[in-house]
């Protein structure tokens, strides 16, 4: 039961814009673990790209799930876990850290920000803290005001996408990823191997 | 030197074989230490968790090292009665590591699990004090792996063995004292009883306890399969012991079911397990004595109260009054099935 990276993003008009972020890559092997990284930012942003304002979805790909919410003021949050972390809590966590932030950073800065400018310092220890679901959230049990039948389920990445838009050539284009990363996705892709990433 | 490539299992395309078979015959010439192996073949499971050979391999090494001296296995320590001897609790507590490490780099890893299944038989001895002590520190990883069969099948075994182990007294049961296993001291008389009194393991409160652990997983986590799997095996082993279904239980006894697993009655889905030569999902070997003995005693106990029932059906009346989750709903409703068709 694992949480592996925990963003805040921007959805503007063209693109979604990174504003900060954190990550838990330690169960990867030392040498993935920067393009793990890469994929988890890329994987955020294009699916709050894909996500329509007022909305939560949890997209599956292999053996992951991204639980996105994006809230109407543009205001997004990606989490990436593994599929036995609880959605409910991953929701809950997501809410949490939006509402913080907005408290914290001023609207004006979000459209333009990078995780470089942004000043939010609690996402590291949110992510640290809710690696268990049980101690981070002791009310896990209760049923939340969240109504789970809203939350829109994607079975693979694919189906966030546009008709004939392919995952390949959006890995191609990406900014985000660099060389190693998109040659790793390549040979990953190839070998249908069970420790591919995205 | 006898050519290794003409024995049976050794063909030549087998990948790393002649390298076995070369680190066999160092550690038989004495030239390779075989906890130095052991320890490379922990490295060696960092990268590769999941490799049958290395794992083979190192209960071959494991095998070695307890045969090899004429220092004892197992020794009696006043009144605790025969347990393993410090050199080999050293030995199991390593393998128990290992075993759990290579766990947490693969998900539902059955051959690390079935090793550290095969450890506990074969290196411990199935000795009580090591099962509890096992079904405590293993509580914590598997309330964070909820979905991992091969960990919640690990603690079914515990369980099992520790139902198999003793004889029951009422409502508390003893350790059975005596066992097949070669000691220097039998334990004299006055001893044996002395053990018995301190190693009294309450079983209806150990399986008690799994089941609210059970519901208390299923309730934070809804929606995984293995869960209610695991709730089958307790909810079995809890009504077993009592009596509750004495026809079942001689389907449960390893003679009935050669190479058994449970899905004879239908408690574990088809899963990932085969039956392999290591026997870890049916009974041990020592337990089939005690066993045949439980299930004659058994089969003279009157039929079942339905008290256990009852609970569970209104457990899953809860689940199914306050879940949102589909798949929550589908596993409580199979698990009612299930449960009708055990009192039929």
């Amino acid at each position: 039961m694992r949480l592996y990276s925990l963003s805040v993003l921007y959805k503007g008009d063209a693109k979604a814009v990174l504003l900060k972020a954190a990550y838990d890559v330690s169960s990867f092997s030392f040498f993935q673990r920067s393009s793990v990284q890469e994929f988890m930012t890329f994987t955020s942003q294009l699916i709050v790209e894909r996500s329509s304002k007022g909305s939560r979805a949890s997209v599956k790909e292999q053996e992951y799930l991204c639980h996105v919410y994006v809230r109407n003021d543009s205001l997004a949050g990606v989490v990436i876990a593994d599929s036995e972390y609880p959605s409910r809590v991953a929701f809950t966590l997501l809410e949490k850290v939006l509402d913080e932030f907005s408290k914290q950073v001023d609207r004006i800065d979000w459209p333009v920000g990078s995780p470089d400018t942004i000043q939010y310092a609690g996402l590291d220890g949110h992510l640290s803290r809710y690696q268990n679901p049980r101690e981070a959230d002791p009310m896990t049990k209760v049923q939340a005001e969240l109504d789970e039948t809203k939350i829109i389920l994607h079975n693979t990445m694919e189906s966030l996408l546009e008709r004939g838009e392919k995952l390949d050539d959006l890995v191609s284009k990406s900014e985000v990823l660099g060389i190693q990363s998109k040659a790793f996705y390549k040979t990953a892709r190839k070998q249908n191997s069970c420790c591919a990433i995205m | 030197m006898a050519d290794s490539r003409t024995k049976p299992g050794n063909t030549p395309n087998e990948p790393g074989t002649s390298l076995r078979d070369r680190k066999k015959e160092l550690i038989l010439s004495g030239t390779l230490n075989p906890i130095k192996d052991l320890h490379l073949g922990k490295l060696a499971l960092t990268k590769f968790p999941k490799s049958p050979e290395t794992w083979i391999h190192r209960r071959w090494v494991l095998q070695q090292l307890i045969q090899e001296t004429s220092l004892p296995s197992f020794v009696t320590k006043g009144n605790l009665g025969i347990i393993p001897a410090e050199r080999t609790q050293q030995l199991i507590r390593e393998e128990m590591e290992v075993c759990g490490e290579a766990a947490g780099r693969y998900p539902s890893n059955y051959n690390a699990w079935s090793h550290r299944i095969w450890v506990l038989q074969h290196l411990a001895k199935l000795d009580v004090k090591i099962l509890l002590d096992e079904l405590s520190s293993t509580k914590h990883w598997a309330s964070m792996h909820v979905s991992d069969h091969s960990g919640f099948h690990y603690r079914q075994f515990l369980l099992k063995s520790l139902v198999s182990q003793t004889v029951t007294d009422g409502s508390v049961l003893e350790q059975n004292t005596l066992r097949s296993e070669p000691a220097i001291v039998l334990p004299k008389d006055e001893e044996a009883v002395a053990s018995a009194e301190e190693s009294r393991v309450n079983l209806p409160h150990l399986l008690e306890e799994e089941v609210e652990f059970s519901t208390d997983l299923i309730d934070s986590y809804p929606g995984h399969e293995t869960l209610w799997c695991h709730r089958r095996h307790v909810f079995y082993l809890q009504h077993h012991l009592n009596g509750r279904f004495p026809h079942s239980v001689v389907q449960l006894s390893p003679a009935d079911n050669p190479g058994g697993t449970l899905s004879d009655l239908h408690l574990i889905p088809a899963g990932p397990h085969t039956s392999q030569a290591m026997e870890v999902d049916g009974l041990s070997d020592s337990s089939k004595q005690g066993y045949s003995q439980e299930t004659k005693r058994l089969k003279r106990t009157p039929a079942p109260d339905s008290l256990g029932l009852e609970m569970e059906h209104r457990f899953i009346d809860q689940v199914l009054s306050t879940c949102r989750n589909v798949e929550q709903a589908r596993f409580a409703n199979a698990y009612r099935k299930w449960l009708v068709t055990l009192s039929q």
